[in-house]
Order: structure tokens, then C-alpha cells, then sequence
């Protein structure tokens, strides 16, 4: 019986550049490694995790172009010029993210292990929110904006109030800059 | 984990180019946002040895509303069309639908060709590798025998697409193109003749084709559509029952024409007219009748996961409900 | 403002904690509200779980199961399997051939199968590569011949067939454990009752769904010692196990425990991958490590047992329970696991919080041809609960009594005892009563909600961890190791497994609050057998009362040093002295204190190096009953419950949506209130979850010949209908009730500063609540579990027909 290849760069490996949390990465991509693959066993940024492997839990979320989307289901090198963001990027200068916070502070993280999901699609959330002409926080907006990412530890309750605090923290800038806008208008 | 088998991954950078590698076979497939596809191959119920990545293709994007009919591309991810203002103003229960399927995550990376050709589900073969071998597969696999219709004539795996039963009743249809002699070639199909009862290749399009944008032509006055899905959770589900249904009101609110279509049946979705009840008010009379009909043409199987008598009698009343929004003003519409 | 200097010279230059001049804090950090102590780390993504850690040159290792629910194996044939490149060794169960199992007299597990597969997906070989991708080409190289063997899928027919046998070697066929135990006349007390309730209950299996696959990584160094890595919550026991079968000392073997992603007690025991890595580890001299696809979890399972169960129970006039007698029989799965204590708690933990005068109880488990069930998220009293709960719904309605005046009546007390002799100690569980009457709205709402809506009401309780170790020992159940030093930080050593519910978090609120420091100054450093005491692991809701009063006697021997040291300083006894939150000081006067640091350097300067052990050991006198089992589901200290579910039902389609549930738990007292929160709806938002839609769920063949309606489908017994998280459905954030946490306190001496367990208990009443509700809004009792809208449908038609 003929051995399959053990090699799985049989087929050429691809170079790929794409933005990685800001900041321009290239890496030679077996053409069937999806991007979780890349992102954990090449770039070794484990943060994103594998629950399921086929887009049924939402672990692996990461943020392409803004977007949240599966890294499990996305193939490595169709993100090639695009941008990646994964929950390593997700604070500033070493300051956590305001979801990261009110995760910690509020108890929205048992485990843990569907978190680094959870605030991808939160923070896309909020990013989306912020650019509205008047945002409001909504419980439901949430739990649907939460929808494809299982939980297995906290029954949502404290993941939604930790979304909305950070959601509410966002509206709240959004009314000062208003406001000050406004002001200026004035003068 | 699950991971992918060796694969040649080919970005398209023109149709042309797509089309020629499609045309090799089944072995090529088209790979939108991957959502449905990715999965199958990592499952190893689909095989195939090159996906075609159709990202990039201009031809497959856009959405145009300024026309009779409006087009939009196969490539337009599921979160752009079902959040587009427009579509959503003409066609609601279309824009209903398709923010129903799966989840965030899939609606920002699957396309509406990528939904419209879904692959069919069934609890027998949507499994791993080692559960179909244990079972000896079926006909959709290595074996020899269809599981849900023993003896029967063929594989009756449940077309499962939330977009397709709307786009029945909107009399939809689709641009398919192929190449002819080095040209692309453009065909159209209703979406209520795309697909086949055959499970195993249900969709209509022949090796070398390419689903390329859909077209759904503008409601008349007096008609509207109200789509109805049922699965057990509220998010990331395949629906259980999916059913549209359109009525056509004259002026005087009696039905001018209706129909009904219904999903996750077998590999072909059903479209039942309503021509009957012409010329009657929408009523509960009305609805109670209309439910009994598909009630009675429509035999859910045990083909997805969830029991099939069940499903048969929750059709029955997704589709009381929806005609229910004509005359309860408190019902949910979309 | 007094600020005592330190006139240590050997510390002046250290760099200072910042200390504010405010008012002293006398409050302590034991109540207040905080997070787990080490998320920042985890949701950054900079904490390592198992699978995030690699090692230079790691084989991965995939393993080959059984495609036959039941089989012998005939032959194993993998030279091409070991001919492939890449691939470095491949193992079976020759390799292994030593019998392991959680619990010591009942070990029937093989890390890979030798002679038999016993379920579809049992381990037959595995293989370590240099990818899992050629690990995996491997598996399909390996030629095993089997001969297929008739398996048994229905626990009844485990009972009668006598030609299939699943444990050839049983004593007892296809009995696992039988336990039958009575207490009291329990016939007489029936004939006598005023009332009799009898009912059938069908419990569901259900899976544990944690969001982290099991996984696994071993490598033994240059001196031999083995290192594995696992997503174990019971680091202890999978040391003690690898021992046995590898025969290896322990001292040789060092068990690490990173972070876990979920466990919910499906990671309570070995499983095979654990043992595969290290072997193969050992074999290859290159670390492995081996992760599970999901499809591998659900077959790991250890999920909830299947019960079918049978009632009687009788009642006076009053309402007063006259006597209980319950029959059950276990759905086990292939193998034992935790079988054996499964079917004791079947009837062991049902004797409070009601006083049973009577109760008998006859329980058996029974092996069967599926994924092995064990230990979910409120082990072996889930399923009896649900049943009694939902009996003295049916008498409340009978006796026109209200289910939670019912409830009270038979309140068995504080200071109290079971039938089966366990001592209940401090009980809030009439207040947990009153507190979801209140909150639900009970007494204006009941009887006055819109068609199609209802409120049910269920009480249940829980222990917090048993009396006795799995395995006879005199040792002690759990321990703790504290160090401080001059930096003002506190370190604390401690075996306990944090698999999410805080169990890191519990001990340094201890700590912080008896030492006088922030929970930030507390690192805590858990479940590394080379570095950290024993503890027997994460199971039995066992981790606050024991770790914590492990933890307590370590700190306060430790503090009592500061005190006594600083007494010195300011010239006062020593129990004047005080310390929270970063300052040492006088209860007597609050305008003298240090910085609890300078308090640190100046005993460290005085008394050397300062650290302390504390460990703990259950009580013996005044827990059980003295009888062959009577020790079995006893607790130091147990935590009470109720929950107040409000449904809607649809009438049309027969779908049920809890609205929202109430709970409230008795934690004792709640050391960090936000996590204890984080348990009550955790575990409220899984009973729901149970309640209405999972069901991991073992299909029978479809053709068979018996004549009796089948399910659609192949000719092949053991297959799972559902092991994707697709189709095992598990809620989303669009599909769980309002969960309202109310916590309860009602301190326990036995509890470390009265505080009890609070990760299980507050499931076991949202079932029984949920389908009293249901009764209660639309008039029909679905004992079956899960409450579909199909069986809801079905039961309507029929009272509608019935009239
Ligand atoms: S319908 Fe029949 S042939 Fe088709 S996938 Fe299901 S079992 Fe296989
Ligand atoms: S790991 Fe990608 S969705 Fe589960
Ligand atoms: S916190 Fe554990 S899965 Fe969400």
C-alpha cells in the first residue's frame, strides 16, 4: 500500500501577508490550514481557540476586515491582503480593551474559553455602535450580536451585562463628543 | 481536531478563468464564504481535490435595485443583503430569512449563491468519518442504502437553505454562466426549477457552470411575502421547517394569487399554488384551509434531525401563522 | 496620622506597595465584589490552556476508535501504519494491559481496549506522528479484525439478556452496582397514607458540552520523570492511575493542570488520551500531545445517566410526607466510572430537605453497549430530584395546598438529621423559599397569569464535597501552602483545579481578607504535583469548603505571627491588632496602622522566612449513617436550593419558553458573591438546557425484525444521534430564560467562615420548576424528560380528548 503524503506542504506552501493586528505578517500557508491553524500553531497566538473545528461554537472567532468570522472555517490564504484581528490585539498600549475589563470586573469569564469569541463579536459590536447617529444599548441587540457563540459556563447573564457596561461606556463617549461638538458649533 | 484534507486552493482572478477550472469536474468545487463547504470537506462527506475561491469576481457583486428586476450578485455576503435598506424596504421577508441563517459569524463570510446551494442535510451522512463507516454508509456516501427511505429510490437528504422558499414565492430567478468556446455564456432559471430530487446533486448546474446572481423581480401593489422558520435554538440552527408564503390582494383585500413553498422537505423544495381560494378575503377560514392543504401535500422525513411527524404538524402551523399577519395586525410579520 | 517607620536596613530599599493615607478598611475582601482573580490573563489570550502549550519536537498522537458498539478483537495489524513516514510509534492495548477506573473496586477500563470494544468509539490503537495530519493517515493504515457481537442499547434488555454480556467477568451479568437501603416501615406507612402519588419518570442522558476539547500532552525528561499536561479536573486521581498503569512510583510522575476550558465533571476522571501521551511519550522519548476532535468528547462523555425511575410517594391529609419509596434503574454505559457512587446518590442525597419517615430506595445501574455516563454537574441527584420534586407538585394539587406552604411543612430543620443518618447542619432553605417567592412575585402572580402561563416551584439540596475519598485513606482531602515575604505579596500553593468556577479565586479571597492584603498582592499557584500540596480535585462541589478550610488554617496561623509581631511594635495584645487591605492596625484605635507590607518585612526580619501549611480532613463524628453505604453522599456541610420558573406555552405548537427563572441558593456564605452568581446562573441556565432541549442520545438499530416501530435508520446499534455541537444543541445567548441569582446565606461551622458549595446545587430544581410550570400553565405532566413541544403537543391532544 503506497504511504499518503506525510508532508502536508505536498502541495506548495503559500505565502500570505495580511494585516495582523495592526501590524503586516507573512507566513508560508499549507493551502488546507484554515486560519485558526495559522494563528495558533504557526503565528502562535493561541488566544483563539477550537471548540468545534466546523463553524457550530464560535471559539475561534476572530475579526477579518472588521467583520467577525470563523478562523476554523476561513481558509488561510484567502485572508492575503486582508486585516486580522484576533484578542491579542484587542487592548492598547497595553491598556485591556473596556470588553476585557468589564469581562474580568463583572465575572463575564468563567472558564474563559469562549471569551476571546465572545469579544471579538463584542467589540465589533461596539465598534459598529460607535458609529451611530444615536446609539442605544439593548439587552436584545446583544444577546442576538452574541448569538453565535456558546457558552457553556455563565448562562449568558453576565456576558451580556458585561457587553452592555463596556456598550454603555461607548454611548456615553459618544454623547460628550456630541456635546462638545455642539459647544463648539456655538462659539 | 478536524482538519482539511491536502487541497489546491485556486483564486479565480476572472470568471473565465473559474469557469475553465470548474468545468474539470466534480473534483473542482466553487468556494464562496466557505461556511457550508468548509465543513463538508473537513467532515469528509464532500470531496473534492481544488476549491475555486470566487471572492474576487466583480461579476458575482453588486446589488442593483434600479431595474423591474432587481439583481443581486451570488457573491454578496448574507449580512449585506439582508442589511441592505432598499432590499429590505422592497423585500422583507427575503431580508428576514436571510438575517435567520446561522449565525453572525456565517452571515458575515457565506454568500446567498453559497446558500441557495447548500448542500442537502441529513442526520446520516452530516456525521464523521468514523460515524458513517460504522453505519456503512448510504447513498450519499461509500454505501449502498438510503437510511431515511430504505429500498427507496434514492437519496432524500433535506434542502436546507432559508433563502430559497422566499425566493420561490417572489418568482425569483438565477443567472448561471458557463463557458462557450472561450465566452461566458449566461443562462436563467426560476429558483423553483433549480433543484432536483436527487440528494446527491440537487442543484441544476452542470459541471462548469457557476451560479453567478440572482434576480428577484419587484412585488406588484397588493402583494407581499412572510417568511417562517422554525429550528430548536434562535441562532446558529438549520431550520427544522422554512416555509414562504406570498398572497396577491386586489383591491378589495380578496386573493388575487398565492402560493406556498416549503423547505427542508426532501432535496427539492415544493411550491404550492393557491389558486383555490381566489377571489376569497384572507381570513382565519382562509388560513386554517391553506394550512390544511400544505399540511396535506407535505411529508417532512426522517432525514434531518428532529422528529419528522412533529415537523409535519409545526408546518401546518408556520404556515397558519403566516397567513395570520394578513389580518392580525398584532401577528409577526417580517 | 501614626505611619510607623520600618527600621529594617536591609529593606529600605525596596520598592514600596503605594499605600493611600484614607481611613483604615476594616471591611475585608471575604463578600466583596470581584471577578475570577485570573481572567485579565485568560481574555487577553495570554493564559495557556492545555492545547496552547507546545514543546520543541512534539508528536501528536490520534487514536483509533471502534466502529462497533460491541466486538471482540480478533487481530491488530499496524505494521503499515508504523511504516508510514513521519509516524513514531504505534500502541494497543497490549501495551497497556492493566485495568483503570476511577473509582478502586470497580475498574473495568482498559486505556486502549484489549480483547473487547464495548461501544462505538471506544479506544482500539494510537498512533504518535509528526502531525496529526500523518497521525491520522496512520489510523487508516491500522487493519483491526473484529467480531462483531450483539449489543445492548435499552437498559431493560441489559436486565434480561443473559446471552449478551458486556463485562464477561462480572459477578453480576449486566449489573453494574445494585443498592437497595430502607429506612423505617415504608409499606405499613403507605397503606396508611392519606394520600399515595405514583408516577414513572423518564430521565434523559445529557452531555457536559464544555467549550474546551480534552487534550493532553506528556514528556519524560532525561531522568525519567514523566510530565503530563491534561484538562483533567481530578490531577490527583490521573496521577495515582498513571501510576498503576505504567507502574510507576509517583514521585516519578508530575501531573500539571493548566487552565480548563469547562468541565462540568466530564473531565473528572483519566481517560484514554492521558494515558497514550504518556506512553507513547515514554516509547518515543519526544514529548506528544493529543487533542480530542468534539465528535471524541462526546464519546469521552461521562454525561448524565438516563434514569428510569418509579415513585411512590405518600402523604397526610396535610400534606406531610408519610413515606418515599423510589425505584431506578441506571442507564450506565459501557463502562463504571463513578457508577458505583452514582447509584448510592440515586437515593442517598434525596433525604433532605424534606423529612422522609419512611423511605426505601432500590437502585440499578446496568452496563450497556454506549459512551459511558458518569458524574454531570450535580452527580447521581439530579434525576431522583426532578422525580420528588414533581411528586409533591402533583400532591400539592390533590390536597389543594400551595407547592411552597407544601415544601415548608416538610422542611426537615436545621441541626438535623436524615433518615439515612447524615447530619444537616446550618440550612437557609426556607429563606431560599421565601426569597423566590418574593422575587418571582409568587403570591399575586399564581393563578393570575394569562393563559398559556405559569409559575412551578421545586426545592432541592447538595452536598459540599462527600466525607470520604474515593479511596480509603487516612490522609487529608485537601491542602494549602502560604508563603509571604518582604515584596507584601502573598503566595499561596494549593492543589485544587480551577476549571472555571473560581476555585483560585475562593482561596486567595481568603487569604487576601485574613492577611490584610488586596486580592491583586495574592498569587495563587494550583494543581502541579511538583509544586503543590494534594487535593483530590474538582468534583462533589467539594473545592471551597475543603481547599478553603485548608486555606484558612494555613493563613491564620500566619497571621496570628503578623499579629504577634506588630502587637510587639505597638505595645497592645495582640488580638487588637488588625489587618485589611494593605494596612495593618488597631481595632482599638484606627488612627494607628501600617502598611501591611512594612508589617511583612518587619516579621520576615524577626521570624525569618514565613510560611505556613493548613490542610483538611472531613469530621467523622455525627456525619452518616453507620451502615454498609451509609457513608456514601455524605457531606461535611450541605448548600439548599429552590428555583421559580415562569413558562409560557404555545398552545398551537407546543413549544415551551421559560421566561425566567429565579433562584435562590444557600451558599452559606458567599466568599465572592459575583462568581457565586456566576454558579447560580451557570448552573440554573444548564438545568434549563436539560429541561427543554438536550439529549445526548444512543440510537438503536433501525431494522430490526422485531416488529416494533424503529426509528428510521441503518442496521447498526450505538450510534450517536447527535455528537456535533450542531445537532446536540446547546442554548445560545437568543435562547436562555431571565436568570435571577439570589443568594442565600446561612453560615455553616463546618464551612470555611460558614461558606458551602455553590457549583451544583443550584441546578438540581430548575428541572422539577420548569415542568411544574409547565403543569401549572397548561394543565399537562410530562415526566419524560426532555420536554419537547412534540410530547407537549401529544399530551394536550390527549387532554383535550380525555376533556
Ligand atoms: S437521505 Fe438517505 S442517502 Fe441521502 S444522506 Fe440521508 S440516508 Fe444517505
Ligand atoms: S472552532 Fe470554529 S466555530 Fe467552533
Ligand atoms: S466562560 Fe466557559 S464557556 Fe464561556
Amino acid at each position: 500500500m503506497t504511504a499518503p503524503s506525510p508532508n502536508h506542504a505536498a502541495r506548495a506552501a503559500t505565502l500570505v501577508t495580511f494585516q495582523l493586528n495592526g501590524e503586516p505578517v507573512t507566513v508560508a500557508a499549507p493551502p488546507h490550514w484554515t486560519l485558526v491553524e495559522v494563528l495558533r500553531y504557526q503565528l502562535n497566538l493561541t488566544g483563539t481557540k477550537q471548540g468545534c473545528d466546523k463553524g457550530d461554537c464560535g471559539a475561534c472567532t476572530v475579526r477579518v476586515d472588521g467583520a467577525p468570522v470563523l478562523a476554523c472555517m476561513t481558509l488561510a490564504v484567502l485572508v492575503q491582503g486582508r486585516s486580522v484581528e484576533t484578542v491579542e490585539g484587542l487592548g492598547v498600549g497595553g491598556e485591556p480593551h473596556p470588553l476585557q475589563r468589564t469581562f474580568a470586573e463583572l465575572g463575564a469569564a468563567q472558564c474563559g474559553f469562549c471569551t476571546p469569541g465572545m469579544l471579538m463579536s463584542a467589540s465589533a459590536y461596539l465598534d459598529d455602535l460607535a458609529t451611530r447617529d444615536a446609539p442605544t444599548v439593548d439587552a436584545v441587540e446583544i444577546s442576538a450580536v452574541l448569538g453565535g457563540n456558546l457558552c457553556r459556563c455563565t448562562g449568558y447573564t453576565k456576558i451580556v451585562q458585561a457587553v452592555a457596561v463596556a456598550a454603555r461606556e461607548v454611548v456615553e463617549r459618544a454623547q460628550t463628543l456630541a456635546e462638545m461638538s455642539n459647544d463648539e458649533a456655538m462659539l | 481536531m478536524l482538519r482539511l484534507p491536502e487541497l489546491e486552493v485556486v483564486i479565480a482572478d476572472s470568471l473565465v478563468a473559474a469557469l475553465t477550472r470548474l468545468a474539470e469536474g466534480r473534483h473542482v468545487r466553487a468556494l464562496q464564504g466557505g461556511t457550508d463547504l468548509v465543513a463538508n470537506l473537513k467532515t469528509g462527506q464532500t470531496k473534492a481535490q481544488t476549491v475555486v475561491a470566487l471572492g474576487p469576481l466583480s461579476e458575482l457583486h453588486g446589488i442593483d435595485t434600479s431595474g423591474e428586476m432587481v439583481r443581486i450578485g451570488a457573491g454578496e455576503r448574507l449580512v449585506d443583503v439582508a442589511q441592505n435598506a432598499e432590499l429590505q424596504e422592497l423585500f422583507p421577508a427575503l431580508t428576514y430569512a436571510l438575517a435567520r441563517i446561522a449565525s453572525p459569524q456565517i452571515r458575515n463570510a457565506g454568500t446567498l449563491g453559497g446558500n441557495l446551494c447548500l448542500d442537502t442535510r441529513c442526520r446520516f451522512i452530516n456525521q464523521s468519518d468514523l460515524w458513517r463507516e460504522a453505519m456503512g454508509g448510504c447513498l450519499k456516501s461509500h454505501g449502498h442504502e438510503c437510511h431515511v427511505i430504505p429500498g427507496g429510490g434514492g437519496c432524500v437528504a433535506a434542502l436546507s437553505a432559508d433563502s430559497v422558499p422566499v425566493l420561490m414565492v417572489l418568482g425569483a430567478e438565477v443567472e448561471i454562466a458557463r463557458l462557450q468556446d472561450g465566452a461566458v455564456l449566461l443562462r436563467r432559471t426560476r429558483v423553483a426549477d433549480l433543484y432536483d430530487t436527487d440528494g446527491l446533486r440537487h442543484v441544476r448546474i452542470a459541471d462548469g457552470e457557476l451560479l453567478t446572481a440572482v434576480l428577484v423581480p419587484k412585488l406588484p401593489e397588493g402583494a407581499r411575502a412572510v417568511y417562517r422558520k422554525w429550528a430548536v435554538r434562535q441562532s446558529i440552527d438549520f431550520p427544522l421547517v422554512s416555509t414562504a408564503v406570498r398572497l396577491d390582494l386586489d383591491r378589495d383585500g380578496k386573493l388575487k394569487q398565492g402560493k406556498v413553498a416549503v423547505g427542508v422537505l426532501g432535496p427539492r423544495p415544493r411550491l404550492i399554488p393557491l389558486d383555490r381560494w381566489v377571489g376569497r378575503p384572507i381570513d382565519e377560514t382562509l388560513a386554517q384551509q391553506v394550512a390544511a392543504q400544505v399540511f396535506d401535500r407535505c411529508h417532512p422525513l426522517p432525514n434531518v434531525l428532529y422528529d419528522h411527524e412533529y415537523r409535519r404538524e409545526r408546518l401546518r402551523v408556520e404556515v397558519l401563522r403566516a397567513i395570520r399577519t394578513w389580518f392580525t395586525p398584532t401577528a409577526a410579520a417580517n | 496620622m501614626n505611619r510607623p517607620l520600618s527600621s529594617n536596613p536591609t529593606s529600605r530599599d525596596l520598592h514600596r506597595i503605594d499605600v493611600d493615607d484614607s481611613p483604615v478598611d476594616a471591611s475585608g475582601v471575604v463578600g466583596s465584589r470581584h471577578g475570577r482573580i485570573d481572567s485579565l490573563e485568560l481574555l487577553t489570550g495570554v493564559g495557556k490552556y492545555t492545547d496552547d502549550l507546545t514543546l520543541p519536537r512534539m508528536l501528536h498522537c490520534k487514536i483509533l476508535r471502534s466502529p462497533h458498539a460491541h466486538a471482540r478483537i480478533v487481530s491488530i495489524d499496524s505494521s503499515a501504519a508504523e511504516g508510514l513516514t513521519g509516524v513514531h510509534a504505534v500502541i494497543t492495548g497490549a501495551d497497556m494491559p492493566v485495568r483503570y477506573g476511577v473509582i478502586p473496586w470497580t475498574q473495568d477500563e482498559y486505556p486502549l481496549a484489549l480483547g473487547k470494544v464495548r461501544y462505538i468509539g471506544d479506544a482500539v490503537a494510537a498512533v504518535a506522528a509528526v502531525s496529526e495530519e500523518v497521525a491520522k493517515a496512520a489510523l487508516a493504515l491500522i487493519a483491526v479484525k473484529y467480531e462483531v457481537l450483539p449489543a445492548i442499547i435499552d437498559p431493560r434488555e441489559a436486565l434480561t439478556r443473559k446471552d449478551v454480556l458486556i463485562h464477561e467477568d462480572n459477578k453480576h451479568g449486566n449489573i453494574s452496582k445494585q443498592v437497595t437501603l430502607a429506612f423505617g416501615d415504608v409499606d405499613a406507612a403507605l397503606a396508611g397514607a392519606e394520600l399515595v402519588i405514583e408516577s414513572d419518570y423518564e430521565f434523559h442522558g445529557a452531555t457536559h458540552g464544555a467549550i474546551e476539547p480534552h487534550c493532553a500532552m506528556g514528556h519524560v525528561d532525561g531522568k525519567g520523570l514523566l510530565t503530563v499536561w491534561s484538562t483533567t479536573q481530578v490531577p490527583h486521581y490521573l496521577l495515582r492511575e498513571l501510576g498503576r498503569v505504567l507502574d510507576r512510583p509517583s514521585h516519578s510522575i508530575r501531573v500539571i493542570q493548566p487552565p480548563v476550558g469547562g468541565a462540568f465533571g466530564g473531565k473528572s476522571e483519566p481517560f484514554d488520551l492521558e494515558f497514550c501521551v504518556a506512553k507513547l511519550a515514554d516509547l518515543t522519548g519526544r514529548p506528544v500531545k493529543c487533542l480530542y476532535t468534539r465528535e471524541e468528547v462526546f464519546f469521552a462523555h461521562r454525561g448524565r445517566h438516563p434514569f428510569s425511575m418509579h415513585y411512590k410517594t405518600g402523604f397526610d391529609r396535610e400534606g406531610r410526607i408519610v413515606a418515599v419509596d423510589g425505584k431506578s434503574l441506571l442507564d450506565g454505559g459501557a463502562y463504571s466510572s463513578f457508577g458505583l457512587v452514582t447509584t448510592y446518590y440515586s437515593g442517598q442525597l434525596l433525604g433532605s430537605p424534606y423529612v422522609f419517615p419512611a423511605y426505601r430506595f432500590d437502585s440499578t445501574r446496568v452496563y450497556t453497549n454506549k459512551p459511558c455516563c458518569g458524574p454531570k454537574r450535580g452527580h447521581g441527584s439530579v434525576q431522583p430530584r426532578f422525580a420528588i420534586e414533581v411528586q409533591l407538585d402533583k400532591a400539592a394539587t390533590v390536597l389543594g395546598i400551595d407547592p411552597i406552604e407544601l415544601r415548608r411543612r416538610n422542611f426537615i430543620g436545621e441541626n438535623s438529621q436524615t433518615i439515612g443518618g447524615f447530619h444537616v447542619g446550618s440550612s437557609g432553605f426556607l429563606q431560599c423559599l421565601s426569597e423566590v417567592e418574593r422575587a418571582s412575585g409568587w403570591r399575586h402572580k399564581r393563578g393570575n397569569l394569562p393563559k398559556g402561563r405559569g409559575l412551578g416551584i421545586a426545592g432541592s439540596t447538595y452536598i459540599s464535597g462527600t466525607n470520604y475519598c474515593i479511596y480509603p485513606t487516612e490522609l487529608p482531602q485537601s491542602a494549602v501552602q502560604i508563603c509571604l515575604d518582604r515584596s507584601g505579596r502573598v503566595r499561596v500553593f494549593v492543589g485544587t483545579s480551577e476549571i472555571g468556577q473560581g476555585s483560585n479565586t475562593v482561596v486567595a479571597t481568603l487569604a487576601a481578607d485574613e492577611l490584610g492584603v488586596e486580592l491583586d498582592d495574592v498569587r495563587v499557584l494550583a494543581a502541579d504535583s511538583d509544586l503543590t500540596p494534594v487535593d483530590l480535585g474538582a468534583y462533589s462541589s467539594r473545592g471551597t469548603l475543603m481547599a478553603g478550610n485548608a486555606c484558612l488554617a494555613a493563613t491564620r496561623e500566619l497571621a496570628a505571627k503578623l499579629r504577634e509581631v506588630i502587637a510587639k511594635t505597638w505595645d497592645c495584645p495582640p488580638g487588637d491588632v488588625g489587618l485589611a487591605h494593605r494596612k495593618a492596625f488597631r481595632h482599638s484605635d484606627l488612627t494607628v496602622w501600617m502598611p501591611i507590607q512594612e508589617a511583612f518585612i518587619l516579621a520576615e526580619s524577626q521570624l525569618g522566612t514565613l510560611g505556613a501549611v493548613g490542610s483538611y480532613k472531613t469530621p467523622t463524628e455525627n456525619v452518616h449513617g453507620d451502615y454498609r453505604g451509609g457513608t456514601i453522599g455524605a457531606s461535611p456541610a450541605y448548600s439548599f436550593t429552590a428555583h421559580v420558573a415562569e413558562v409560557e406555552v404555545d398552545e398551537e405548537t407546543g413549544e415551551v419558553t421559560v421566561l425566567s427563572i429565579w433562584c435562590a441558593h444557600d451558599c452559606g456564605l458567599a466568599l465572592s458573591p459575583t462568581l457565586v452568581e456566576g454558579q447560580i446562573e451557570g448552573s440554573t441556565y444548564m438545568g434549563a438546557a436539560e429541561a427543554l432541549m438536550e439529549h445526548h442520545r444512543v440510537l438503536p438499530s433501525g431494522l430490526r425484525s422485531d416488529g416494533q416501530k424503529r426509528e428510521t435508520g441503518p442496521g447498526v446499534d450505538g450510534l450517536l444521534a447527535a455528537s456535533s455541537l450542531l445537532d446536540y444543541r446547546m442554548p445560545t445567548s437568543m435562547d436562555v430564560p431571565d436568570l435571577i441569582a439570589l443568594i442565600v446565606e446561612r453560615p455553616d461551622p463546618r464551612g470555611p467562615r460558614g461558606a458551602k458549595e455553590a457549583g451544583e446545587g443550584p441546578l438540581h430544581s430548575s428541572i422539577p420548576a420548569i415542568a411544574n410550570a409547565v403543569y401549572d400553565a397548561v394543565g399537562v405532566r410530562i415526566d419524560d424528560l426532555p420536554i419537547t413541544p412534540e410530547k407537549v403537543l401529544a399530551a394536550l391532544k390527549r387532554k383535550a380528548e380525555v376533556g
